[in-house]
C-alpha cells in the first residue's frame, strides 16, 4: 500500500514535470484519491479516431505496480478491442503481459498504439471486429469515424 | 627526387640487407600492392602525380596538426610519406618481384633481428629516421620502459617487414609511411575525433597479417588508422597501456583505464529503481537478478518474487538461484545504513568497472 502510494506520487511528480513531453497525453490525478486518475488522449492521426479526444479512467490497485491499473474508456469509441458499452479495454499489457516497469504514461501510449493498430482477432466489440475481419476496412473506418465525431470531438461553442 | 633516392640506396646495401630482403619478399609484395593502391588514392585525392606531392606537403602537416595530441609525432612525418610511396612503387618494385620467388621461411628470422638492428642503424644514419624514432619514444616524455617496449612490440611486425625490404634509408621511410598514410587518409576523412596517439599503433595490424589478402582489404575500407575504441581493431594490440602512458592521451583516460564507451554507458546506471522510483543504493545497483540486465531495488525484487516472480524487464521468470541470492541480499540491505551507502558509492562503482574490464 505504502509502496504503491509512493510510486504514484513519484509518477504524479513526473507527470507535472514533463507535462509538455507528450502532447497527446494528459494525465490528471483525482484531487482526493491518488488511486484514481483520468487521462485525455488524442486519437492518433491517420486513423478514424483522428481529431477526437478520448477520456480514460484509471483505477489503480493497492498492489500497483505489481498489478496493472484498471483502465477503461469513458468516451464512447468504436474499436474492436474496446467494449462499446463499458469501455473495457482488451490489451495484453493490462492483463497478463503487465510489467511493473510500465507507468501510467506508458499505458496511455500503449492505448494510443492500440487505437492505431486494432487486433480484430480478440474482439470485445464484435461488430467492429467482424467488419475488420471480413475485410470491410471502409465500413469499419466510417463507423469509427462517426462515433469519434459523435462522442470524442469537442463540441464547438 | 623520390626515384633517385629509392633507386640508389637499394642496390647499395650489404649482405644483411639482401638477407632481409629475401625474408621480406612476401610481405613486401603485399605491401607494394597496398602502397600502389593507396598511392592511387592519394593521387586522386590530392591532384595529379607530382603536383599531388606538393599538395601533400601542405596537406600532411595540417593533418598532423589536426592530431593536436602530439606535435612531436606530427612534425617528422610530413616529408617522408611522399618519398616513400614513390620509392616503393617504382624503385623497389622489380626487386621485390625478383625476390618473390625465393624462400618465405626467413620471414620469421628477419622479423626477429630487424627490431634489434633497426635502432642501431637509425643512429648510424642519423637521417630522418633517427628523428622519427625519437618522435616515437620521445612522445612519452621520459617514456617508461614499458611504454617504449609496447610501441616496439606493436609496430614490430610492420617495421620488420618493411625495414627488411631495402636499404637502411628505405627503412626509415617505411616506418614513416604508415603513419603518414594514416595521417593523410585521416585528413581526407576529416574524422578528427582522435588524437595522434592512435596513429602510431595502426602500422602493426596492417602488415601483421602477413600475406593475407584480407589485411589490405580491411585497411583500405577503413581508410584510416584504427581508433583505440574501434570495434574492428584487433584485440591483441597492446596499445591501451601505451596510450595511457602518452601525455597526449589524457583525454582518453577512460580508455587508459581499460574502459570503453560501452562500459562508461554502464556506469551511468539508472539512479532510481524503475519500479518504486526510490534511489538505488550501491547494493541495489550492483544487483542484477536477471540476465536481461534489468535493474531494480532489492525490495521490489522481493515483492515481485512473492507475486508472479517475473522480471519486469523481459517478463521471464526469475530463476530460483537468483531468488536465493535475493533473499540474502535483501537481509543485507536492511542492515546497511544510508550514510555508509553514500560513502560506498565510489568504491562500488570502481569495483564494478574493474570487474567489467576483463570480461569485455
Amino acid at each position: 500500500m505504502q509502496a504503491s502510494r509512493a510510486r504514484l506520487f513519484k509518477e504524479y511528480k513526473e507527470v507535472q514535470r514533463e507535462k509538455s513531453a507528450d502532447p497527446d497525453i494528459q494525465l490528471i490525478c483525482d484531487d482526493s484519491n491518488i488511486f484514481k486518475w483520468t487521462a485525455l488522449v488524442k486519437g492518433p492521426s491517420e486513423t478514424p479516431y483522428e481529431g477526437g479526444v478520448f477520456q480514460l479512467a484509471f483505477s489503480i490497485p493497492e498492489q500497483y505496480p505489481l498489478l496493472p491499473p484498471q483502465v477503461r474508456f469513458l468516451t464512447k469509441i468504436f474499436h474492436p478491442n474496446v467494449h462499446f458499452k463499458t469501455g473495457e479495454i482488451c490489451l495484453d499489457i493490462l492483463k497478463n503481459a503487465w510489467s511493473p516497469a510500465w507507468t501510467l504514461q506508458s499505458v496511455c501510449r500503449a492505448i494510443i498504439a492500440l487505437m492505431a493498430h486494432p487486433e480484430p482477432d480478440s474482439p470485445l466489440n464484435c461488430d467492429s471486429g467482424n467488419l475488420l475481419r471480413s475485410g470491410d476496412i471502409k465500413g469499419y473506418q466510417s463507423m469509427a469515424r462517426m462515433y469519434t465525431r459523435l462522442a470524442a470531438v469537442p463540441k464547438k461553442g | 627526387m623520390g626515384h633517385s633516392d629509392a633507386a640508389s640506396p637499394a642496390p647499395a646495401p650489404a649482405a644483411r640487407d639482401a638477407r632481409k630482403k629475401r625474408g621480406n619478399r612476401t610481405a613486401a609484395k603485399l605491401k607494394q600492392s597496398k602502397l600502389e593502391t593507396r598511392r592511387g588514392q592519394w593521387l586522386n585525392n590530392s591532384g595529379q602525380g607530382n603536383d599531388g606531392k606538393d599538395a601533400k606537403v601542405a596537406a600532411t602537416p595540417t593533418g598532423a596538426r589536426s592530431n593536436a595530441g602530439s606535435p612531436i609525432l606530427a612534425s617528422p612525418h610530413p616529408p617522408l610519406p611522399r618519398r616513400r610511396v614513390d620509392s616503393r612503387s617504382r624503385g623497389s618494385d622489380p626487386e621485390d618481384r625478383e625476390e618473390a620467388g625465393a624462400t618465405g621461411l626467413e620471414i620469421g628470422g628477419s622479423d626477429l633481428d630487424s627490431p634489434m638492428h633497426s635502432p642501431g642503424s637509425d643512429k648510424s644514419q642519423g637521417s630522418g629516421c633517427g628523428a622519427q624514432r625519437k618522435g616515437f619514444s620521445g612522445n612519452g616524455h621520459g617514456p617508461s620502459p614499458s611504454s617504449g617496449s609496447s610501441v616496439w612490440s606493436s609496430s614490430r611486425s610492420v617495421s620488420d617487414a618493411e625495414e627488411d625490404t631495402g636499404c637502411p634509408e628505405d627503412e626509415n621511410e617505411v616506418l614513416d609511411d604508415w603513419e603518414a598514410a594514416a595521417d593523410a587518409l585521416y585528413d581526407d576523412d576529416s574524422h578528427c575525433h582522435h588524437s595522434s596517439v592512435p596513429t602510431t599503433p595502426p602500422p602493426a595490424p596492417t602488415t601483421a597479417p602477413p600475406a593475407n589478402a584480407a589485411g589490405p582489404e580491411t585497411i583500405r575500407s577503413k581508410a584510416r588508422a584504427w581508433a583505440p575504441d574501434d570495434k574492428f581493431r584487433p584485440q591483441s594490440l597492446p596499445s591501451i597501456s601505451k596510450q595511457a602512458s602518452f601525455p597526449a592521451s589524457i583525454g582518453n583516460s577512460w580508455a587508459g583505464m581499460g574502459m570503453t564507451a560501452a562500459q562508461q554507458g554502464i556506469l551511468s546506471l539508472p539512479v532510481s529503481c524503475p519500479i518504486c522510483y526510490e534511489d538505488l543504493d550501491p547494493t541495489d545497483s550492483s544487483f542484477l537478478p536477471c540476465p536481461c540486465g534489468f535493474h531494480l531495488c532489492l525490495f521490489c525484487h522481493k515483492r515481485i518474487l512473492e507475486a508472479d516472480g517475473r522480471c519486469p524487464g523481459c517478463r521471464k521468470q526469475y530463476n530460483t538461484a537468483s531468488a536465493v541470492e535475493e533473499g540474502g541480499g535483501g537481509a543485507k540491505e536492511t542492515t546497511v545504513g544510508t550514510g555508509r551507502q553514500m560513502a560506498n558509492i565510489a568504491p562500488v562503482r570502481l569495483f564494478r568497472s574493474c570487474s567489467m574490464g576483463p570480461r569485455y
